[in-house]
């Protein structure tokens, strides 16, 4: 058909300035696959995100030209709520409540960041396997089971697709081996062109609050600084940044904790005289969230790990008693 | 190799094309199904497009409810959508779902009924208080009247204990098509029975909740 | 026999009904008030197992709307539905404006007041890993209110920005859930192997 060819010719275009794809068949290189796919292939689709009993139908349009990528997470169902990223900024339009919050974008464009790098590192903390799987979608399968080693991080379940190694189906897997969270594609098109409409926000934003970050300030937090102690295993502080959070007046401190595929984020700030304070622990799907309050400030952390990880996490920062002999510094990563 | 893929194969091109043996595997998914009726509306069998507001009226209900935060009108703005969507509907080639598009539809209809009324909007800051915030934006308990609420809940409700009275191979084959959207295949692998089976049960487990229904609907 | 039609509708709703028996179920409900009202409450189960309470369509807005559409047709009789791979000419009327209109003038806000403050260093100090503990957190409690819903949602945004592709998936599909925080687990899912 007419529009398939000229979806083929762009899907041509896209393949050619696809990165070098990973060669072999271990489960290491379809993760690998897969990760490329999600960053540099053009999608369009529909998903199912169920957790619990709740299921809410949502829309991804993933664009990527000139090497940087657009995308765009609609919720169809419930709050109308979506998330779009443009090349310089990320909006999250909240019509329920009337305020669009936006970041500046903060990858560096480069599309294959932050890939799970397999190896050494990875298989200590995961165990990887691959099966093939019934057909979904009309399109054979292989099923990636990533198995964590310890009760630190979640396990995932992905089928992917023979062809173009997407992720069809994905569940988040606890402990016990149950899915806590599936994403589960009902439609989904690749390699098509995607219009510019397709990126746009289908919100009216007239009278909403638009948050943005002001000026990279320093925020106003503890004098002497911040140490992490100890963290759960295989877990690392990979950055720190500076960040606006809406609702609270000033900028906050957020720090990253990776294990080389699961992240986990850590806001500092000032205590409870900016807003009410967070609850102590919240879930939300796959991820859950743990406050805690030191010194003053409110320490948060954020992340799809098992509630006891955040909560390691979150209780593993501690103000740097300026009396004390300094702890040595940390060598800053990369400072986004 | 063609790169480009589809999932699932997309039926909404107005070229002829081999119909898919249907015997062995029937239309893939609610997308195909309302392709399927939106081409019968089309062709002029208004019955399809009842069907299509059967499905998507809650959903488009809920929808313009929430944008026009003021649900009392939203069943009449939500009739207008549809009927929008009607007469538009020769222009729909099923390059996007159908119930994306109804949903744009929905949301511009919503929209501009906001517009002609001129309503002056929120000053956030200076007009909710913290506790009318939490009164006006409760999720799902936007509702219009206390009538509709308790009866809103009642469904709820009846809905919950007919399935929790349903046997158990019912129960999660329901579960599984409504919560997890799983197609009748998927199922069938995830329960280790035939199709046939899995489509037999969620028949009897909505025929189960019609039955609780019915009494309270009437 | 009208078990049969029955199953035919659940699977009709489930997109799971084969093509060739769709046309004759059209036309069956089409004339059938008691089938669309079967319909009706499978889709309304659908429903309140996804989304419990809140709005809903009332009972007779799928009339209403069939009312609304015959009201303007017989205002203005529509032309004979030529084949659809034709030009559809059937539509009288013009098309209805769906172009999105672009966004009102924007206020941005500035809620950051900068502030000099000192600059902060972090310190990570080596010391053994912690053993692994096994923690029940507390489930339940006071429902977070929504301001604590908007900056948990803030917070998986900002945090989705450093995930792999699939943790980003996971961060913002939760932002996006309609009410983060709160526990809802009635039915557990059975594992799809």
């Amino acid at each position: 058909m007419r529009r398939g060819l000229v979806a083929i010719g762009c899907a041509l275009i896209a393949l050619a300035t696809l990165p070098a794809r990973a060669a072999g068949d271990d489960a290491d290189d379809w993760l690998q696959r897969m990760t490329e796919s999600l960053a540099s292939l053009n999608y369009d689709g529909l998903f199912t995100h169920s957790s619990g009993a709740q299921s809410e139908t949502m829309r991804i349009v993933h664009r990527v030209e000139n090497g940087r990528s657009m995308e765009r997470l609609v919720s169809l169902d419930g709050s109308g709520r979506e998330i779009v990223r443009t090349p310089e900024e990320v909006h999250f339009y909240m019509p329920d409540r009337r305020v669009v919050l936006v970041e500046p974008r903060s990858d560096d464009g480069s599309l294959l960041r932050a890939l799970p790098s397999p190896g050494p590192k990875l298989e200590a903390l995961y165990t990887l396997s691959l099966r093939k799987g019934t057909r979904l979608l009309g399109r054979d399968v292989r099923v990636l089971d990533i198995k964590p080693r310890d009760g630190y991080r979640y396990g995932y379940r992905l089928w992917l697709d023979e062809q173009t190694a997407m992720p069809l189906r994905s569940e988040v897997v606890n402990g016990d081996g149950k899915a806590i969270e599936a994403i589960h594609f009902t439609r989904l098109e690749v390699g098509n062109r995607i219009g510019p409409r397709e990126l746009e926000p289908a919100v009216d934003t007239a009278g909403f609050q638009w948050v943005r970050s002001g000026n990279r300030a320093e925020p106003r937090v503890a004098k002497g600084g911040w140490q992490v102690q100890r963290v759960p295993p295989g877990f690392r502080l990979v950055a720190t940044r500076v960040q606006v959070v809406p609702g609270v007046p000033v900028p906050v401190h957020h720090l990253i904790f990776s294990d080389g595929f699961a992240s986990v984020s850590v806001f500092i700030e000032p205590g409870p005289a900016t807003g009410p304070a967070p609850p102590e622990s919240a879930t939300v799907g796959s991820a859950n969230a743990f406050s805690t309050q030191v010194g003053g400030h409110v320490v948060t952390a954020v992340g799809e790990v098992p509630a006891a990880t955040v909560r390691d996490i979150a209780l593993s920062l501690a103000p740097i008693d300026v009396a004390a002999s300094p702890a040595k510094p940390v060598s800053e990563p990369k400072n986004h | 190799m063609m790169p480009m893929a589809n999932f699932p194969p997309s039926d909404g091109s107005t070229e002829p094309h081999e119909p898919r043996d249907d015997a062995a595997r029937p239309g893939s998914g609610v997308e195909q199904s309302d392709l399927e009726l939106v081409r019968r509306v089309q062709r002029g069998e208004r019955g399809a497009f009842d069907l299509l507001v059967l499905r998507y009226q809650h959903k488009v209900v809920k929808l313009v409810a929430r944008l026009l935060r003021d649900p009392t009108e939203a069943e009449d703005v939500a009739q207008e959508a549809f009927v929008k969507a009607y007469r538009a509907l020769g222009s729909f080639r099923g390059d996007s779902a159908f119930y994306t598009w109804l949903y744009r539809i929905a949301v511009n209809t919503a929209r501009n009924t906001m517009a002609s009324r001129q309503r002056r909007p929120l000053d956030y800051e200076a007009d909710l208080s913290e506790s009318e915030q939490s009164a006006v934006e409760s999720r799902m308990r936007h509702v219009d009247t206390p009538e509709a609420a308790a009866l809103s809940e009642e469904i709820h409700s009846t809905v919950n204990s007919a399935i929790e009275a349903l046997p158990e191979d019912l129960r999660t084959a329901i579960i599984l098509r409504e919560v997890e959207g799983l197609s009748y295949e998927e199922i069938a692998e995830a329960m280790d029975c035939p199709v046939g089976t899995v489509r037999s049960r969620i028949f009897r487990a909505r025929e189960a909740i019609d039955r609780s229904l019915k009494p309270l609907l009437d | 026999m009208t078990d049969q039609i029955r199953e035919q509708m659940s699977a009709l709703l489930d997109g799971e009904l084969p093509r060739g028996e769709v046309d004759l179920l059209v036309r069956r409900m089409a004339r059938d008030a008691e089938l669309k009202r079967a319909f009706g409450n499978y889709v309304l189960a659908g429903e309140s197992l996804r989304a419990p309470g809140g709005v809903m369509a009332g009972k007779g807005f799928a009339a209403r709307v069939s009312a609304a559409i015959d009201a303007e047709e017989s205002a203005s009789p529509v032309a004979e539905q030529p084949a659809p791979s034709s030009a559809p000419s059937r539509w009288r009327r013009p098309l209805a404006a769906t172009a999105v209109a672009a966004s009102a003038a924007l206020a941005a806000v500035l809620l950051v007041r900068p502030d000099s403050g000192d600059s902060q260093q972090f310190a990570e100090r080596s010391g053994a890993p912690a053993t692994v503990p096994v923690v029940t957190l507390p489930v339940g409690g006071a429902s977070p209110t929504p301001a604590q819903n908007q900056r948990l949602a803030g917070y998986l945004v900002t945090h989705g920005q450093y995930a792999t592709p699939i943790g980003r998936r996971a961060a913002w599909s939760n932002a996006l859930a309609t009410d983060p925080g709160i526990a809802r687990v009635t039915y557990e899912p059975a594992e799809a192997r």
